[in-house]
């Protein structure tokens, strides 16, 4: 009998409670970081679209951040420390440096934040999900690209334009390019540069490379800047139709290079969807859903006859 | 809780159960008829606002796409109108300049080549590899105003805007005969008003054009880079209309004067799923209701029904157990019925206790007479032997003992009487024990010898009539009858120590079994004449309790001693009947 009485009281004193329950308490909104290797690039600007639509559609909170240089881990590094003492629910990465970011990833981690690895991988293994593009098949797509144009018994001579040795994606790339050109018959890796990643610097190290090694034909960037690097040298040397540039990435300058020929070939991620996708993932990590854990995004090579294909276009000129 | 004598359900727990299963039930009832009613009148609303907003969206777009051709009539005509080439030029230039959604105005000759252009940011391609703006399929084809689908333009330099360019054919003496002017115009001001449709809770407009290829979409970015994606193809084969999928309301408007259309597209599971939320949310809030206010209704309900009737079970159950000292108050009982019960129970109780009281009390009056009946006998045979022994006294002329024969034979009868009352005192019963052993030590020359030792300050105490002379009938007939040698009988009265009294009888006969002793408490006495061991027995206990009464120490050979136990009783002027 007390016991029913008291169940009464409770349900009495629940009443309004629950009441108030449903007139809507503001439902706390997820916090995701966004955390990149640079903010600048066109590749990083279509991933913030990404992003954005993403947060948008599955109503969530993002920040959207990376250091100026994409070399500085440092700052990256405290980004991540950051956003774990700000309460994010996740971060989604896309790491400067394979070993150096590690730490504070894997601290990260284990204070309860889900990892979700956007474009570029850190060397732990405390992490929810990965998101991006195969880098090794892209490397090799590149190889495939760059010899294309070649028969089997002309000589290849192949120029590398690379940056920071630590950035995973892109040494992901280099080695899958590598592995490629090993297989193929009368090609050769001249000689690889390693710059820093910004467009004045890579120009100059293709340009110093160009000028050592004249019996050079393919040359490769591995990213945004090296790309663009790589299609200012040729411009300045006045190496078009004579040397085959390829890259990786595109911006409207790269992709007038393509429109030129000074580019003959540029490898083509989708960072919108990788983006999208790697919040969509984190959010569902988030809320408990399951999410694949690892997340190709497709590749694409982009030449001048293919380039105003309409699926190209759709993929090489975002909307604005 | 008691122990459950009984089985079946409790009270409140039918009461529980009853108001619980009503309310489910209520509660899913209601939940039926509200999904039935209120799904079918959702997707109703759902259909008329999705085709409210995408007739107004379409409204909206075509006055749009007029406007358009209006403009490029009005630049045609300028164009017409112009004195010169460099005139052309200049006013579709300012033209382009001043519409801020047209990013480009273009004169092709007839092969595609650039006649003149105005606006566009930045400088123009030399020789542009691709011009993705100029399609003469697409322009000749047109009956007036040709619209080409979404593409990239590729005039300028590093400029890549997403456009739509519509475009005609004019006759133009002037710049060569048939030329083609187009406008290359921007989505921001389509995009703007699409972005801004909203259709219910997530519901959207787009444009796609007859062939299912979309024009603008809110998500564009998303449909290109291959995240979403929609079927319109297939929609579009369906036609205008309100097209209802599981979750999903699709509405189409083709606009007039263009091969596009427009589609709403509105998630009914999102509008029903909010809607439904806030009425389960009342459900709910209905069901928490009921459940408290039943709670409250139990416990009304055992406060005023169920406690009552507990409470009366108990009472019925411990009055079953004791019967006798229980005692029953009605509760002052809220519930009329209840109060009825209480008080006929209350009433049950007392008539049943006074009926037990009263045959209890007809039950000893009743033995009280049957066991004075039996002491009012007197064994005829001994009063006929007596009254032989006097005769034969007479005739042999022994007066003497005659005369003291016929006295002790009055007072054994005037005290045996006593006025009908039952206790006397004990110097009475002593004189009636003497009486007797007088006439029986006549009858029994030389037999036995007896003797009286008397505590003479319990000699006034009261104790039953003829206790003494039982004991000492037995005493003589079982004891010394049977002797050779002389007998004895000693009566000893002594005062206990707890203010009782103890009387011995006491014999030197053959003495008596343990198993003897016992069955003679127990057994009537078989003959007719004179009164048992157990008739005295018996009236000691019902007069004085059970405490009292009479007990026997015997030994085979050696004799026998009978103890009465009586209490200390004075005599009273007016004792018991």
């Amino acid at each position: 009998m007390k016991r029913k009485f008291f169940a009464a009281a409770a349900a009495m004193l629940l009443l309004p409670m629950l009441s108030s329950c449903m007139k809507g308490m503001p439902e706390e909104k997820k916090k995701i970081a966004v955390i990149t290797k640079s903010t600048t690039s066109t590749f990083w600007h279509n991933v913030e679209k990404g992003v954005n639509a993403a947060a948008t559609e599955h109503n969530i909170d993002v920040t959207f951040e990376g250091p100026e240089s994409e070399e500085d881990y440092i700052t990256q590094n405290m980004m991540i420390r950051r956003a774990a003492e700000n309460g994010a629910d996740a971060i989604v990465l896309s790491a400067i440096d394979y070993k150096k970011s590690a730490d504070a990833v894997s601290k990260a981690h284990d204070s309860g934040i889900k990892i979700v690895i956007m474009d570029s991988a850190v060397d732990s293994t405390k992490i929810n999900a990965v998101v991006g593009t195969d880098n090794s098949d892209a490397g090799k797509t590149a190889a495939m690209a760059a010899v294309s144009s070649f028969k089997d018994d002309e000589k290849k001579y192949i120029g590398i334009v690379n940056i920071d040795k630590n950035s995973y994606n892109v040494r992901r790339r280099e080695q899958g390019f590598r592995e490629y050109i090993q297989a193929v018959p009368n090609a050769e890796i001249v000689d690889t540069v390693n710059v820093s990643s910004n467009t004045g610097s890579a120009t100059t190290g293709a340009v110093t490379m160009l000028r050592n090694h004249p019996e050079i034909n393919i040359i490769v960037g591995f990213n945004e800047w090296t790309t663009l690097g790589v299609g200012y040298a040729v411009r300045q040397m006045e190496l078009s139709g004579k040397v085959r540039a390829i890259g990786f990435d595109t911006n409207v300058v790269s992709i007038a290079m393509l429109e030129t020929g000074e580019m003959d070939a540029l490898v083509v991620q989708n960072p919108f969807s990788m983006g999208y996708i790697g919040v969509e993932s984190a959010a569902k990590l988030i809320s408990g859903k399951s999410t694949s854990e690892n997340i190709v995004t497709e590749t694409r090579v982009i030449t001048k006859d293919n380039m105003f294909d309409e699926s190209s276009q759709k993929l090489l000129f975002p909307f604005e | 809780m008691k122990k459950r004598l009984y089985g079946g359900m409790r009270l409140s727990t039918i009461t529980v159960m009853a108001i619980g299963i009503s309310a489910a039930a209520s509660v899913i009832i209601c939940m039926l008829i509200f999904n039935a009613v209120f799904n079918r009148g959702l997707r109703q609303d759902a259909a008329t606002s999705s085709q409210q907003a995408v007739t107004q969206t379409a409204v909206e777009v075509e006055n749009y796409l007029d406007d358009l051709k209006k403009r490029l009539t009005n630049i045609s005509d300028e164009i017409y109108r112009s004195v010169s080439v460099e005139d052309a030029k200049k006013s579709i230039s300012v033209a382009a300049r001043f519409e801020n959604d047209i990013n480009a105005i273009v004169v092709y000759d007839a092969d595609g080549r650039i006649l003149m252009y105005g606006g566009g940011d930045g400088e123009i391609k030399k020789e542009p590899c691709e011009n993705l703006s100029f399609d003469k399929e697409i322009f000749d084809a047109a009956e007036d105003f040709a619209v080409m689908p979404p593409h990239v333009q590729t005039l300028f330099k590093e400029q890549y805007p997403w456009v739509v360019t519509i475009a005609r054919r004019v006759y133009r003496p002037a710049l060569g005969g048939e030329v083609y002017e187009a406008m290359d115009f921007e989505f921001s001001h389509i995009a703007n008003y699409i972005d801004s449709v909203g259709i219910a809770n997530q519901g959207y407009c787009y444009i796609a054009d007859s062939d299912g290829k979309i024009i603008y979409h809110p998500q564009q970015q998303m449909i290109f880079s291959g995240i979403k994606s929609e079927n319109t193809e297939e929609l579009l084969k369906s036609g205008e209309g309100v097209h209802f999928e599981k979750n999903v309301i699709r509405t189409v408007k083709p606009l007039s004067g263009s091969s596009w259309s427009v589609v709403g597209v509105s998630n009914i599971s999102d509008l029903v799923s909010g809607r439904m939320k806030k009425v389960f949310a009342g459900i709910l809030y209905a069901f928490v209701f009921c459940v408290a206010a039943a709670a409250a209704a139990i416990q009304l309900y055992s406060q005023i029904v169920t406690k009552p009737v507990k409470r009366l079970v108990s009472a019925m159950q411990t009055f079953e157990k004791e019967a006798d000292s229980f005692s029953y108050r009605p509760e002052p009982e809220k519930v009329r019925e209840l109060k009825i019960l209480s008080a006929t129970f209350s009433h049950m109780v007392g008539m049943i206790q006074e009926l037990m009281e009263k045959v209890r009390r007809e039950e000893i009056v009743l033995r009280k007479t049957e066991l004075k009946a039996l002491q009012a006998q007197i064994n005829p045979h001994f009063l006929y032997n007596t009254l032989d022994s006097i005769q034969w006294m007479c005739e042999r002329g022994k007066t003497d003992d005659a005369v003291k024969m016929v006295g002790a034979l009055a007072k054994l009868f005037r005290i045996s009487i006593s006025r009908g009352h039952e206790l006397i005192s004990i110097e009475d019963e002593l004189k009636h024990a003497e009486s007797y052993l007088v006439i029986q030590s006549f009858r029994y020359k030389n037999q036995f010898t007896y003797k009286f030792s008397v505590d003479k300050s319990v000699e006034d105490c009261l104790c039953n009539k003829i206790t003494v002379q039982p004991l000492i009938e037995n005493a003589i007939y079982h004891g010394i009858d049977r002797m050779v040698d002389e007998g004895s009988i000693d009566i000893t009265v002594r005062a206990g120590e707890n203010d009782d009294i103890f009387i011995d009888v006491k014999d030197n006969g053959i003495g008596m079994t343990e198993e003897q002793c016992r069955n003679i408490l127990q057994k009537e006495r078989s003959d007719s004449g004179g009164i048992g061991v157990k008739n005295v027995n018996d009236r000691i206990k019902m007069y004085f309790g059970e405490e009292y009464g009479l007990s026997i120490e015997s030994e085979p050979d050696e004799g026998t001693k009978v103890t009465l136990h009586l209490p200390q009783i004075r005599k009273e002027p007016e004792n018991e009947a």
